[in-house]
């Protein structure tokens, strides 16, 4: 739009005039300047009696339209920045409004004297003749008029721009912009015309035209009204009234008697004084009229719906301040309560639940975890809430029950107060952290706009709930690793910090955590001088509490193996010790192995843990597989029904040995196991070694295999060489204890 | 991250769960609310098809073990069929051919359950 722009660089231009306080007296001494010449330019005119020449009119017309538009710059930058209420703004306005019509009246009326010939005299055309001023009151009249008249213009013009474009667009800006364009160009029409010619010619009655509907189009925009209360709009009709009653008054329209007659007369003053003038401040005037006209129907029409409105309104600023308040809170049962309670503070509902998926506990079935003005009980009796949860949750969208008596998820009596049902899922990131149900206690108690306004809020439940989650799981982060740090240290104490020394035998043992805390143990126990009990373990689980079972597992070797050394009693002993401690679905895999040194034999006993690895001098290897249920999956005869024992007599040169399944099952890149052949295989390779030697020859095999020192399970590896010879002094190279706890972050 | 997912399959009165992946500590919660929600819906009766289950830890075992005294108070079983021989290599070590029916395929595992139903 090329004049669109051009108005708004006329504007942009003003403004940088004004900017500076230089240009805004310059500004200002136009103005007195164009008065000042308009009142001498008068006064030569009734002295000379006469028409003004040409050159001195025209002159005259410029200096006077200069004036008003530097005014004009002035009130646009007084008005611009300013930030005002819309009722202050009308109101002032309308206040103005009056004072005008005051003002006007009075410099109509005064000094007429009372001389009733005279009176017909002062009536305001026979003071002009020719359009030349008979007397200096009329002057004075004229030009002080003009002046308020281009104040109150002025003034009210920026006070209604203000309205007009409250919550402005582009095109209410636009409308704007042209309406004050037409009313400029209608009355530039009027340049040097004679004022005592009031009829309009073909151009002017065409300019006129667009002006007209610029004014109603403008008037119309009054958005601001919505958001009065009722008080502003009572005050704001009366006021309208007034001003309205006021003018008809002035204007000698009623068959009231008048306090001044005369007002009319003002915009003869004001059209000899300078017709342009007097066009545009009327325009401006019938314009103004016309604004306040519409702004009173506006309001009178909206008077009925202000409740509706303010409740709406108030519902939005309590939801508002509440979800800010939820923004803070950290603590999930507080959070809940507070979304369950808001919807019915803020009056959209009359009770209020919220369910969440549990998903911590394993259960899909949804918990209710707040409720407000209602019972949990009775909405658990009453509510399938499940089937609504899992509706509202698939759907991703609210589900709504007109009338609860009639839908078969609710089992509501009538007189229970229970109409309307609404459930809302609450959403974040595409994920459904719980669903929030609120009741009306009529049916189709909710209209659309209460569910956009509960949905708006749910929204921003599930933005807080989410907040609370985030944090929660970093505070229970904190605490475990704390908590780790606990476990791993116990568990460091747990496993053997030497290993025993027998004649004729070598012995290697290492333990690896994936994690902070593993669930593997090992341990030795040497009950006299030719037998020592051997255990291995792997407590199903990790972290904590695997690391509180590889305690007892623990107490229960270094207790009962001294009293029940063979592998069937020790390892019933233990199932009985441990079926009344661990959780259900806790169990330790156990190889427990008793070597007997004087009878030369080694027996074994296996509690559902990998079978053990042997291989003799000739190169004969094998895994020993007796049969055995894991400790603790069985409390009762099957357990002790399924255990076997297996006895190797032994000969020199024998080695065992003992792992858990984080060895067989390590992945290298590829994702091959290592597997129980390649076990075979390495001990083959390495079985004329001692056991310190095997033990690290199997590592390096391992971690060969592997490619890189990684593993994503707890690896714990124990061997046992019987030499067949007894060794004098068993050398400290042989009797290495490689306890490793070296935690490696997990890989998965 | 989770590459271990349980698929529902119902059968007249066996609920039939289709194991896809790898069980391990991470993953077993979610076995583990697959069956609670059989036991919350009254299906006591479960075939687990381990066909496309990759591996097992001992984690994942232990959720097998929580609930089944509870099914089989209740009158149900958890029956285990067509595993892949490594995992049930893991099952075997164990000793869990001992406290679970774990048969070959499917279809005997839910025979297995007309079995006991005559039975009763």
């Amino acid at each position: 739009m090329p004049v669109h722009t051009y108005l708004q660089n006329v504007e942009r231009l003003g403004s940088l005039v004004t900017r500076s306080r230089f240009g805004r007296v310059v500004l200002l001494l136009m103005a007195v300047a164009s008065f000042v010449i308009g009142f001498v330019y008068h006064t030569l005119a009734m002295q000379r009696g006469a028409e003004s020449p040409v050159l001195f009119e025209v002159t005259q017309n410029i200096s006077v339209l200069l004036g008003f538009f530097a005014l004009w710059l002035l009130f646009a930058k007084r008005f611009n920045s300013r930030q005002s209420s819309p009722a202050r703004i009308f109101w002032t306005v309308l206040v103005f409004g009056i004072l005008f019509i005051l003002a006007a009246s009075l410099t109509t009326s005064i000094f007429r004297g009372d001389d009733p010939e005279l009176i017909d005299i002062f009536q305001a055309e026979s003071e002009f003749n020719n359009g030349i001023p008979r007397v200096l009151t009329t002057i004075i009249r004229s030009s002080l008029l003009s002046i308020i008249g281009v104040f109150f213009s002025l003034y009210a013009l920026f006070r209604i721009r203000e309205l007009v474009l409250f919550k402005r667009t582009k095109t209410s800006q636009r409308n704007w912009n042209f309406l004050m364009a037409a009313m400029a160009v209608f009355s530039l029409t009027f340049f040097m015309k004679s004022p005592q010619d009031e009829s309009l010619n073909v151009l002017q009655s065409i300019a006129l035209l667009p002006a007209v509907g610029l004014m109603v189009i403008n008037s119309l925009r009054a958005s601001w009204i919505v958001y009065f209360n009722f008080k502003q709009k009572l005050i704001s009709i009366s006021l309208s009234l007034v001003v309205l009653f006021c003018l008809l008054i002035s204007l000698g329209m009623t068959s009231l008697p008048a306090p001044s007659p005369y007002l009319s007369d003002m915009f003869v003053y004001m059209r000899f004084y300078n017709y342009v003038l007097y066009m545009f401040i009327l325009l401006t005037v019938c314009f103004g009229i016309l604004y306040c006209t519409a702004s009173l129907l506006l309001l009178l029409f909206h008077l009925p719906t202000t409740g509706d409105f303010q409740r709406r309104e108030h519902e939005r600023a309590v939801m508002h301040a509440l979800t800010d308040l939820v923004n803070q809170a950290f603590d999930s049962e507080k959070l809940y309560s507070k979304i369950a309670s808001s919807p019915v503070e803020a009056g959209s509902a009359v009770s209020a639940w919220l369910a969440v998926a549990d998903v911590q506990s394993g259960s899909l079935r949804p918990n209710l975890v707040a409720s407000y003005n209602i019972d949990s009980g009775y909405v658990d009796r009453v509510v399938d809430s499940t089937a609504l949860y899992d509706e509202a949750s698939s759907v991703g969208s609210s589900v709504l029950i007109g009338d609860a008596l009639t839908d078969h998820r609710l089992d509501v009596r009538a007189g229970d107060g229970f109409g309307s049902l609404l459930a809302v899922p609450l959403i974040t990131r595409d994920e459904v952290l719980g669903v929030l149900f609120v009741t009306k206690d009529v049916t189709h108690g909710f209209e659309q706009d209460d569910i956009d306004s509960i949905q708006i809020y749910a929204a921003q439940a599930a933005i807080a709930m989410d907040n609370a989650r985030l944090f929660e799981e970093q505070l229970e982060k904190e605490r475990l690793t704390r908590e780790l740090d606990i476990a791993r240290e116990v568990q460091r104490k747990l496993l053997p910090q030497s290993l025993p020394s027998l004649h004729g035998v070598t012995l290697a043992a290492s333990n690896v955590s994936a994690e902070r805390v593993g669930g593997d143990y090992y341990d030795f126990l040497q009950l006299d001088e030719d037998r020592l009990s051997i255990i291995i373990g792997d407590v199903s689980g990790k972290g904590a509490s695997a690391a509180f079972y590889m305690a007892e597992m623990q107490g229960i070797f270094q207790s009962t193996s001294r009293l029940a050394p063979r592998p069937i009693e020790f390892l019933k002993h233990a199932n009985a010790a441990l079926s009344g401690s661990l959780e259900k679905n806790v169990f330790i895999s156990v190889i427990y192995g008793l070597l007997d040194l004087k009878k030369e034999e080694f027996i074994i006993g296996r509690a559902g843990h990998c079978p053990a690895a042997t291989i003799n001098l000739n190169g004969e290897a094998k895994y020993l597989r007796p049969s055995g249920i894991g400790l603790g999956l069985d409390r009762g005869a099957l357990f002790d029904k399924a255990l076997q024992e297996e006895r190797i007599s032994l000969q020199p040169g024998d080695v065992f040995v003992l792992y858990t399944d984080g060895i067989i099952e390590s992945r290298n890149s590829e994702g091959e196991e290592y597997g129980y052949e390649r076990l075979l295989n390495a001990l083959q390779s390495y079985r004329y070694e001692d056991a310190t030697g095997i033990h690290e020859a199997l590592l390096n095999d391992l971690n060969s295999f592997l490619g890189q020192e990684i593993y994503d399970d707890d690896m714990t590896l124990v061997v046992i060489k019987w030499h067949g010879i007894h060794l004098s002094t068993p050398s400290p190279k042989s009797q290495k204890s490689v306890t490793l706890s070296v935690p490696v972050e997990p890989t998965s | 991250m989770s590459n271990f997912s349980v698929g529902f399959r119902s059968g007249s009165s066996v609920e039939v769960l289709d194991l896809n992946g790898e069980l391990d500590a991470h993953t077993a919660s979610e076995l583990e609310a697959a069956i609670q929600k059989c036991r919350d819906e009254q299906k006591h009766r479960i075939v687990i098809n381990g066909a496309n289950l990759q591996y097992i830890s001992s984690a994942g075992l232990g959720v097998f073990m929580a609930y089944i005294e509870e099914l089989r108070d209740s009158g149900g079983d958890i029956k285990i069929a067509a595993l892949q021989p490594k995992v049930f290599n893991v099952f075997d070590l164990l000793g869990f051919p001992m406290l679970f029916d774990i048969v070959d395929t499917e279809k005997e595992a839910i025979e297995k359950f007309g079995v006991t139903q005559a039975d009763d």
